[in-house]
């Protein structure tokens, strides 16, 4: 045993270049890394931010990996003291950032077949890291077949991104809110109304799964029933995180840690699973 | 393993000569039966018959507080805090130090947790064999009465005024041979600590209705047990099982910024799985609400978790967790066995 004077929790600084409003109460935030190096991460993958003074908290990466460019984007809900803090930055002010850390979604595996994105609330923004590469990769892919689910229309984020999405031709997307107000033209109703809507051949279909913790029960359940092999349905489950390092505890999902074994899982290493779905 | 012969009179020199180079703590009576480790200082009495240290050596490797890091808040950088002084644990019983050779294990594993590691380095663990096993403990019967590694110098009293000890690592022996020679021990010494390690065995084995190594696969069948619903109802979520547990080191990170405003720390802190906040979330969710959630997941780590990914249990069987708990739930031997008892009944 040989210790090194070497902290994991010591943040690289990071510098905030620019911000836009998604909603009322998120924002993106795209930073730079201080010693202008590639954030270097893989789509799913997640950072641990510090305002210094406040604290930190984890944030899933919402840009794709990109070698033209060093910066990459965060997008934040405002709903407690760090994020607070994150929405007073103004750009130019500096964070402190560890990692990436965590699994992701393994890219390859997502080759030449289709992709059924669904994502429930801010499950958009670890998604679309995932489905910004692939649309760089276009050709590498088949279907893009994206589902958003929001409780309300005001709650809706990356509005103007994804009308332009519905633009392209090469994505099929949907949306559908809970609770629809006066001006919702769209679809009404929990996500999984979705699903019959598209028609998908679920022998060569992959799905990607992000939404907050009651949404996954109902739709793995009809996405098993649409006979897609549970081998090939990644999900990403957030829970509690303090180290990001696979030591604090926080974060464990029965034996598993979220942190490292994570945030992105196939559907078949936690079906069986208790504390998972 | 080369072991020594030490007499009692030759002990206080040593450890004179050892609270020079090291904060030195031995186990001392407090008081009303109550036993733990303290500094050392020239004339103390150290406790040779203690049967458990009220608190758990843990906090020598994690302490209770720990700097992590401290930050420029005008510069956004920081820098590593690393405190590691230099400590000899005296009289440490073979179920603290499988305690703590867990978490060499664990800490080790994965991300190196460099903050312990170098607390580690920088401790010599003198062991000691028990004389008297306290009320509640049940080490002797959870697999952890033996221990090969982990320590520098295995103590076991032999007599009034002889103790034969053994050697776990070269910088243990030469701290042994710091004050002069000593004799090498007989054949018969070593089989008198042979004999000693029997007797309080015999005394350790207690409580367990079956062999420890089915636990894990029990509990594998006990997640919609009625037990879990039953105990934790008395639960206060106080989580004191949790640190007085010498296997439990999960940890929250807090920060404070300094007087001046111009700097801080980042600092863990230990936290507790029994805790409502420990998986409470932003937005009001919390992934373990109810007490039987959290009271399961406890023993889940430390019969099921810990022993699927090292082999061994998460729980020792010290008992401290028997004693701190004032609603009389905390004790694992007691779900173990109510749990084997309603296997066998249903099957
Ligand atoms: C892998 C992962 C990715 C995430 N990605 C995003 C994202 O892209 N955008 C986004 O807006 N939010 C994301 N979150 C949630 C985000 O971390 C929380 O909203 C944030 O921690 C709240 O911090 P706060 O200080 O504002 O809230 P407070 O309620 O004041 O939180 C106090 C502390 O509790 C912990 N905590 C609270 N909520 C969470 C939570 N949901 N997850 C983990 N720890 C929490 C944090 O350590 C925080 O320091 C993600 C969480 C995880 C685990
Ligand atoms: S669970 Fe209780 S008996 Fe087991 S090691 Fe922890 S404190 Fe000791
Ligand atoms: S089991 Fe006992 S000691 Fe542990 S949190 Fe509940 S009441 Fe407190
Ligand atoms: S966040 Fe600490 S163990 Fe996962």
């Amino acid at each position: 045993m040989k210790a090194k004077l070497f902290s994991a929790y010591v943040p690289q600084p990071a510098t905030l270049v620019a911000t836009e409003r998604l909603s009322d109460f998120v924002t993106l935030f795209r930073f730079v890394r201080d010693d202008g190096r590639h954030l270097a991460h893989k789509p799913g993958q997640f950072i641990v931010l510090s305002a210094y003074g406040v604290g930190e908290a984890p944030f899933s990466i919402s840009s794709a990996p990109s070698r033209d460019t060093t910066e990459f984007e965060l997008a934040v809900r405002k709903i407690g003291t760090m994020t607070t803090a994150m929405h007073n930055l103004r750009v130019g002010d500096k964070v402190g950032i560890r990692g990436p850390y965590g699994s992701f979604f393994p890219v390859q595996d997502f080759v030449g077949k289709d992709t059924l994105f669904v994502a429930g609330g801010l499950g958009y923004i670890p998604l679309r890291s995932l489905l910004h590469y692939q649309l760089k990769h276009r050709q590498e892919f088949g279907r893009i077949i994206v589902l958003v689910g929001c409780r309300n229309p005001q709650e809706r984020i990356f509005i103007d991104q994804i009308e332009e999405l519905s633009r392209r031709g090469d994505v099929e997307i949907q949306e559908t809110v809970d609770c629809p107000d006066q001006d919702w033209k769209g679809n009404v109703g929990v996500i999984t109304t979705l699903l019959p809507k598209v028609a998908i051949d679920p022998d060569v279909t992959n799905v990607a799964m992000v939404g907050p913790p009651v949404m996954y029960r109902f739709v793995l359940a009809e996405c098993v029933k649409m006979g897609i092999d549970p081998g090939r349905i990644y999900v990403s489950l957030e829970r509690k995180m303090k180290c990001g390092l696979g030591k604090c505890g926080h974060c464990q999902i029965n034996h598993l840690n979220a942190c490292v074994d994570g945030p992105v899982f196939r559907y078949t290493d936690i079906a069986a699973l208790p504390e998972a779905i | 393993m080369s072991a020594y012969t030490v007499y009692a009179d030759q002990l206080p020199g040593l450890l004179a000569r050892w609270n020079g180079k090291y904060a030195v703590y031995a186990p001392k009576d407090i008081g009303e039966g109550i036993y733990d480790f303290r500094p050392w200082r020239q004339g103390d009495e150290i406790a040779w018959d203690y049967d458990l240290a009220y608190n758990s050596l843990k906090r020598f490797l994690i302490p209770p507080k720990e700097p992590l890091i401290s930050y420029d808040l005008s510069r956004c950088t920081a820098e590593p805090i690393f405190e590691a002084p230099a400590q000899l644990l005296f009289g440490v019983h073979p179920y603290d130090l499988r305690a703590i050779t867990q978490l060499d294990q664990l800490m080790e594993s994965g991300a190196p947790d460099n903050y312990y590691l170098r607390r580690r380095e920088q401790t010599m663990i003198m062991a000691l064999e028990p004389l008297r096993v306290a009320e509640g403990s049940f080490w002797g019967s959870v697999g952890a009465e033996r221990v090969d590694v982990g320590f520098d110098l295995y103590w076991t009293k032999l007599g009034p005024s002889s103790f034969l000890v053994e050697v776990g690592t070269q910088r243990g022996e030469e701290l042994l041979l710091d004050g002069g020679d000593l004799a090498q021990a007989t054949p018969g010494e070593r089989e008198a600590a042979r004999r000693a390690k029997g007797r309080i065995l015999s005394k350790a084995r207690k409580g367990m209705a079956f062999d420890w190594r089915e636990i894990p696969k029990l509990l594998g069948k006990a997640w919609d047990s009625p037990l879990w619903e039953q105990r934790s109802e008395l639960c206060l979520a106080c989580g004191s099982c949790n640190m007085v547990c010498p296997t439990c080191y999960c940890f929250d990170i807090r920060e404070e910024v300094d007087d001046s405003l111009q700097g801080g720390v980042r600092y863990r802190v230990w936290d507790s799985c029994m805790l409502h906040s420990f998986a409470a979330v932003a937005g009001n969710h919390n992934f373990r609400r109810k007490a039987l959630e959290r009271y399961r997941h406890r023993t889940y780590r430390k019969g099921k978790y810990i022993f699927d990914r090292l082999g061994e249990l998460g729980c020792v069987g010290c008992g401290r967790c028997v004693r701190a708990c004032t609603a009389g739930i905390a004790n694992p031997l007691r779900t173990f066995n109510d749990l084997w008892e309603a296997a066998r009944n249903e099957g």
